[in-house]
């Protein structure tokens, strides 16, 4: 039996359902009943505190010694995600101010890097930590990298407007050319060899 | 477009600007360019660029997930190489040169000639009809065959996941997950990528199966994990008018736009 599976029907079936997993801060309805009404902006307060406190941090490092001083309000399940969200934003928003700088500085760069596969555009080579100038060398790597790659790319693509239709017939009329001409060819053969 | 190997001249009578030639070869063979004498003004703009492949309204074939080697490295400009890649010679069947050329009396020579590729992966077929047998021989590659023509597709026999002759049992329903399968692409472009899959097949069988796809471009397109020998045996033939017409009216979606 012949089985044909299409694709697209495929794709429907798996379709993957989203589950949301920033979950927002919000105190469970049981406990805003058990809370005194100063606990729950204290809570919070000493939460984004701690927020701030951690952006630059790494988020293991702001981790509080205790973690149970959040037990019982469901922040604990929480707080991982939130540091570490909190973490990875303040570095990108640092990183992309630098790069975006940069980039205004450097517009041949930016150039290049519309152009760069992002598989390409995101290696940068490791050189030793022990080196002093390690990141100094990277960066220049990186910034030659980027002047090849931009050179590389530094013409437009190019492309042939070409209908299906012309180019079917330019085929059949190539290969009618080259039939005639192998026919020439047999045909001095044949005389050759009747010779 | 040109089929016939030799040596050939272009000398421009009047300023070219936006000039390409197209070769083809049969599905088993590459193509081998190598410049002879090149008269052309760098510097003052000219260029001559061959591309490893087809570029059809900003569609490339083979797409960049089939294809062996990036995008950058399947133009190869003269101006930049010079001598030293005198020779060039394309992955697949299909090849091109674009050039432009400024001044009068410049110009170029070079010769085509054509090898034989003993495993063909990529193929533009030159007719709507014919026949073919892909091979993947434990390769981790996706390998096109492309006909530029609505066709009636013949699968005469599918091996899949076979390792020593011994068919392997699939446990997976469906395709999904399927590290090796054949899918039946449709669509107005050259690039697969950006075309409609009509059917997939992931498992062995000894047809005839037959299926009519009323597209400009059929392609038969396999993807092989490298762990296995893979083949693929079909026809195919052109599709009547009548028979489109009848595609056409029996079909709700028509996701081949007409031009």
């Amino acid at each position: 039996m012949l089985y044909w599976d299409n694709l697209l029907n495929g794709r429907q079936k798996g379709a993957p359902g989203v589950m949301g997993s920033g979950a927002p801060l919000t105190t469970r309805p049981t406990d805003r009943r058990t809370k005194t009404p100063a606990m729950k902006p204290l809570a919070l307060l000493l939460l984004l505190a701690t927020v701030l406190v951690s952006s630059r941090l790494r988020p293991s490092a702001a981790r509080p010694r205790d973690s149970r001083v959040f037990d019982g309000h469901g922040f604990e399940s929480r707080l991982d995600e939130v540091l570490l969200k909190a973490g990875d934003d303040a570095l990108s928003h640092l990183i992309g101010a630098e790069v975006l700088r940069f980039l205004r500085d450097h517009p041949t760069f930016h150039r290049g890097l519309l152009r760069v596969p992002l598989g390409r555009a995101a290696r940068v080579d490791d050189d030793d930590d022990d080196d002093d100038d390690g990141g100094h060398e990277d960066a220049e790597f990186a910034a030659g990298e980027l002047v090849d790659v931009s050179k590389r790319h530094e013409d437009p693509p190019i492309s042939i407007d070409l209908t299906f239709h012309l180019l079917r017939n330019m085929i059949e009329m190539a290969r009618i050319e080259s039939q005639k001409e192998q026919a020439e060819l047999n045909r001095k053969y044949l005389e050759e060899v009747g010779k | 477009m040109l089929v016939m190997e030799g040596q050939f001249s272009f000398i421009a009578d009047h300023p070219q600007l936006n000039c390409a030639a197209f070769f083809i070869g049969e599905p088993n063979e590459v193509i081998s360019i190598e410049y002879n004498a090149v008269n052309i003004d760098c510097a003052g703009g000219d260029f001559i660029k061959m591309f490893d492949g087809w570029v059809l309204k900003g569609e490339k074939f083979p797409s960049s997930q089939d294809h062996p080697f990036p995008l950058y490295e399947r133009y190869v400009d003269y101006c930049q190489t010079g001598s030293t890649r005198r020779v060039v010679r394309s992955s697949q069947n299909v090849a091109m040169i674009f050039f432009r050329i400024h001044g009068t009396g410049s110009g170029f020579t070079i010769t085509v000639t054509k090898l034989i590729n003993p495993f063909p992966c990529n193929v533009i077929s030159q007719t709507p009809e014919g026949s073919f047998t892909m091979v993947i021989p434990q390769q981790h590659k996706n390998c096109s065959f492309s006909i530029i023509y609505p066709v009636e597709i013949q699968i005469g026999e599918l091996s899949l996941g076979h390792l020593n002759d011994f068919p392997l049992k699939r446990s997976v329903s469906g395709c999904a997950g399927a590290g090796d399968f054949v899918e039946l692409l449709g669509g107005n472009g050259v690039d697969t990528s950006k075309m409609f899959p009509v059917a997939d097949l992931c498992y062995s069988f000894n047809g005839p199966a037959q299926m009519k796809i009323g597209c400009d471009n059929t392609v038969v397109r396999m993807v092989s994990s490298g762990k296995f020998i893979n083949r693929i045996t079909f026809q195919y033939r052109l599709l009547h008018h009548h028979e489109l017409e009848k595609l056409k009216g029996n079909n709700v979606e028509d996701f081949c736009f007409m031009e």
